[in-house]
């Protein structure tokens, strides 16, 4: 039967007409949700001049990169004129312990809980779960008074703390839920060995957490660096991150708009989570899916 | 109720062929089974024939109609899923209608439908239900019932038993097969389960990697296995099949085994005989060893052998033999295998003309 | 010895987070609530006033921002459950398509990742009168064409919508996707043999099917609606007036430019109470799954 006698072969296949359609469709959807970030890429690298003549689809007639750095090094937020670049820095310096405390706090919480016999584990859980609702309003003044309380107020310490606090009941939630999965005979086995609580978690596991763990820290890099209210709210002078820097330095009302420094400053600050969410796409769609609730 | 043919059929799934120039046809009112391991490509065959899947070329045709660049629901089939596929958010009525709506039926002729259909599979006390609110056999037979209402030419099963426990699987063969004898329609039916297929069927096409092994009736798939691997899939316990060496001697044909044993093959019917020295493999079904002949019996091997172990399965034993440093299965009275220990030596006696006999390297049959 | 560690420890490890749930959360909420039946102006005041303890709530509904605010999450609400719509039909393209699926959700989803705050910078310069879309349209000879919904206070809310729209929908549509990749192959077969029109089966047969997809997916948008405020912030601040007010940017309006800590507090356990009400089918929705699920539905 080796001989592949091919009788009757069929037409060529085309591409059914309902086919065509709906690819016509995704296509024109994908090109609306692609504006946005066009209009802010070509505006960013356009002279003042072409930008004054209107048709804001067009390409750039000479392209430019003085907006860039003028918002880098020169842009004006409020009364500081040093460019986004301290914002930059103050994000990343925010970023650093904000990620090692929300998540060293919900990973060792959602352990506990997933693994370990604690008997009000189940009433706690329903409390977190509600925590995981709460507007953040209602909770924010007795925040500022309690870090004003710490003394740490207007510190990255205070924005880093809040940033963990608001994270530990969705964090605790996604890494319990990864973790219940685990068949509970291997932690009583673990217990005969004469493990103890850190050591079945540093050496069992730790090991088996990979991949919720780039997912949890893909959700809050993005998160962490998208915030605005918090580090509006607890951030002081010099410590406040880049998306309020942006925000001041965009709604600057004296003297006249540099829309392409705008859009240039706005891309500055969107590149670093477009960047994790074009390389490591598929965890970030796992994150806002486990973080859904984190809104 | 027409034939359905498959003519000259490849399937290729990118650069993997599935399918490759297979022909395949039965007769109206045939219940055709597609026997074989997973991945056999037997499921694809249907698929093809249901048109779920295309062709990469060849024909298929139902009764004078070639259907093969036909939309399913052209084809006049009706098919019946592994899962039910019952569309969850609708009553039993709204599953049996579902299909029929799409057909402009006038009103009165899918309300007789529907209600012949569920007295004939005893749905009517459940015609309100939804299928999360039903047991596994009252789906299954909503799934079978939905097929019939179509009144289609030929009828798709597709492993349509293998969610079901082991005691209703034996009760929905019979009503499947009851179903048949009464209606019957051309039949399609994909299955791992030999049971089922020796059962159902009145055509079994046994399969293995996208090739039909054997097209027969049950009785000839079973007793004149055509290759080696129909051999050894069909039948339970199966069948023994013992390497030895062809050697024609001044006695006539006959094999060796590894322990020197021979067997004589003078009145073994050959299809094609093998040359001296050729490897073959013997075939000996476990239930047709007679035991403890008062007499030699004529047209039968007599062999002597030292018991190795003793299985009891309920209505059966199977005792093992050590032989030309293998074991053969032999198929006992449980009052003979309570008698029987290891180590006892026991004689049986095996018909000659229902050895069968197989060219070990390319698995045909002799 | 091993045994009663091991019992201890956990509660150990646990100790923090329990003290930041009843510190952070429980005691907090528990502040503010006080806070919302005091006379609290700049300064806390922890007096809770007798004579007339609802009078912030009271304020709080004759004010006419907080009117505006309440008028504005409905029709935000409302507004941006086109999104979810949005959001299915992408997602019923994409999983009938196949073709490019995965460019399509990497383009739909990318709005997701961005800062709102950059979100509202995109979108007010699109919709910038003198320079922005209005202008590339009267070029191409649409005279009257109008685009300068931020300035109006009658349209300034849609803006907002449209961005949120944007920003959002790639999210509903991984929800969907993952709820339609979850329907069983043999349906969609049984529904191609059975011959009935891709229509009927989306609407009788897949939609009612995923209706636990599209509850979760309107539960998540009610509670994103309630919280919205960096897209209010950085499409309108609010303006023109008062026109754009949600509550969350009424509550923090009322903390930090009015410093009317009474106030906020009042409008911060409205918002709860609203996110309670939200929250309740939540915690149902939950409970019927997990019982349909034990009576082993496996439709």
């Amino acid at each position: 039967m080796t001989d592949a006698t091919i009788m009757y072969p069929r037409k060529p296949k085309r591409i059914k007409g309902r086919s065509i359609a709906v690819l016509v469709f995704l296509t024109m959807a994908a090109l609306f949700f692609c504006v946005p970030l066009y209009v802010l890429i070509v505006t960013s690298f356009k002279e003042m001049d072409q930008i004054r003549e209107g048709a804001m689809f067009s390409l750039p007639t000479t392209w430019t990169l003085e907006p860039w750095r003028f918002a880098w090094f020169e842009a004006c937020s409020g009364l500081n004129c040093s460019g986004l670049r301290a914002g930059f820095w103050n994000s990343v310096v925010i970023l650093v312990p904000s990620l090692i405390a929300s998540i060293a706090l919900s990973i060792v919480t959602g352990y506990a809980l997933a693994l370990w016999d604690v008997k009000w584990a189940g009433p706690f859980l329903f409390l977190l779960f509600l925590c995981a609702f709460v507007p953040f309003q209602i909770i924010m003044y007795p925040l500022i008074r309690l870090t004003v309380t710490m003394g740490i107020y207007g510190s990255i310490t205070a924005i880093a703390f809040v940033h963990s606090v608001l994270a530990m009941p969705i964090l605790t939630l996604i890494f319990r839920n990864y973790y219940k999965d685990i068949p509970p005979e291997l932690i009583k086995a673990a217990i005969m060995d004469s493990g103890s609580f850190w050591r079945i978690f540093v050496e069992i596991i730790l090991p088996m957490s990979g991949n919720i763990l780039i997912v949890v820290l893909i959700l809050q890099i993005t998160s962490i660096w998208n915030d605005y209210l918090i580090g509006v709210t607890f951030g002081g002078l010099g410590t406040k991150p880049m998306t309020v820097h942006l925000a001041n330095m965009v709604t600057v009302s004296t003297g006249t708009i540099s829309y392409n420094v705008n859009m240039a400053a706005a891309l500055l600050t969107a590149i670093p989570p477009l960047v994790i969410y074009f390389v490591l796409g598929k965890f970030f769609v796992q994150g806002i899916a486990a973080g859904a609730i984190k809104g | 109720m027409p034939s359905v043919s498959f003519e000259y059929i490849v399937k290729r799934f990118g650069a993997i062929t599935v399918l490759d120039g297979l022909n395949l046809a039965v007769e109206d009112g045939d219940f055709l089974v597609l026997l074989g391991p997973s991945g056999c490509g037997k499921t694809t065959l249907l698929n093809l024939l249901a048109g779920l899947l295309d062709v990469s070329s060849g024909r298929i045709m139902i009764g004078d109609r070639d259907v093969t660049e036909l939309d399913p629901k052209d084809r006049d089939l009706a098919m019946v899923f592994q899962s039910y596929a019952l569309y969850p958010t609708k009553t039993v009525e709204g599953n049996l209608r579902f299909g029929l709506s799409a057909r402009k039926l006038p009103k009165a002729e899918a309300d007789q439908r529907v209600q012949w259909a569920s007295e004939l599979l005893q749905l009517t006390p459940l015609m309100r239900r939804k299928p999360s609110e039903l047991s596994g056999g009252q789906r299954q037979r909503v799934a079978i019932g939905r097929a019939l209402v179509k009144h289609a030419d030929v009828l798709l099963f597709d492993e349509p038993l293998s969610n079901l426990d082991a005691k209703l699987r034996t009760e929905m063969r019979m009503e499947i097969k009851k179903l048949h004898e009464t209606l019957k329609p051309t039949v399609v039916y994909v299955t791992h389960d030999q049971i089922e297929a020796m059962t159902l069927a009145t055509k079994i096409a046994v399969m293995n990697k996208g090739e039909i092994q054997q097209f027969g009736t049950p009785d000839q798939v079973y007793e004149h296995p055509e290759t080696l691997f129909v051999a050894s899939f069909i039948g339970s316990p199966a069948m023994n099949l013992i390497n030895g060496q062809f050697t024609v001697t001044d006695g006539g044909p006959g094999v060796v085994f590894a322990d020197q044993t021979r067997i004589d093959l003078t009145e073994y019917t050959f299809a094609s005989l093998p040359r001296d020295g050729d490897a073959i493999a013997v075939g000996m079904r476990p239930e047709h060893f007679v035991h403890d002949p008062v007499e030699a019996l004529p047209g039968h091997t007599a062999f002597d052998l030292t018991v190795g172990m003793v299985e009891r399965t309920g209505s059966d034993a199977l005792i093992s033999l050590d032989f030309a440093d293998d074991q053969l299965f032999v198929r006992a009275e449980p009052d003979r295998a309570a008698k029987t220990r290891p180590g006892d030596r026991v004689q049986v006696h095996y018909p000659t003309a229902k050895l069968n006999l197989f060219d070990a390297k390319k698995g045909r049959r002799l | 010895m091993a045994l009663r560690w091991s019992r201890i420890t956990p509660q150990i490890a646990l100790a923090p987070a329990v003290g930041v749930t009843l510190i952070a959360f429980v005691g907090a909420i528990g502040w503010t609530i006080f806070m919302s039946f005091t006379r609290s102006r700049r300064l806390p005041e922890y007096v809770i006033d007798w004579d007339n303890p609802f009078r912030q709530f009271k304020r709080l509904f004759n004010d006419a921002g907080w009117q505006i605010s309440l008028q504005n999450l409905i029709v935000l609400a409302i507004g941006s459950a086109l999104a979810i719509v949005v959001g299915f039909i992408l997602a019923a393209m994409i999983e009938r398509e196949r073709r490019g699926e995965d460019a399509f959700r990497t383009v739909f989803l990318y709005p997701l990742a961005v800062s709102l705050i950059v979100t509202g910078v995109a979108w007010r310069w699109i919709l910038n009168p003198q320079f922005g879309i209005e202008s590339v349209l009267r070029d191409f000879g649409w005279e009257s064409a109008s685009f300068n919904w931020l300035s109006d206070p009658a349209t300034a809310m849609y803006a907002i919508i449209i961005a949120s729209i944007w920003q959002s929908s790639g999210f509903y549509m991984a929800l969907m996707l993952a709820g339609l990749k979850g329907i069983n192959t043999e349906i969609w077969s049984a529904a191609r043999i059975d011959g009935v029109s891709l229509w009927r089966v989306y609407l009788e047969i897949i939609i009612p099917m995923m209706k636990f997809t599209f509850l979760t997916c309107a539960i998540l948008l009610s509670l994103g609606v309630i919280k919205a405020f960096d897209i209010v912030l950085a499409m309108t601040n609010g303006g023109p007036g008062q026109s754009t007010w949600v509550p969350a940017y009424y509550t923090i309006n009322a903390m930090s430019a009015k410093g009317n800590l009474g106030l906020a507090s009042a409008a911060a356990v409205l918002m709860l109470l609203i996110t309670l009400v939200v929250f309740l089918p939540l915690v149902a929705l939950t409970a019927w799954q997990q019982r349909l699920a034990r009576k082993g539905d496996t439709a």
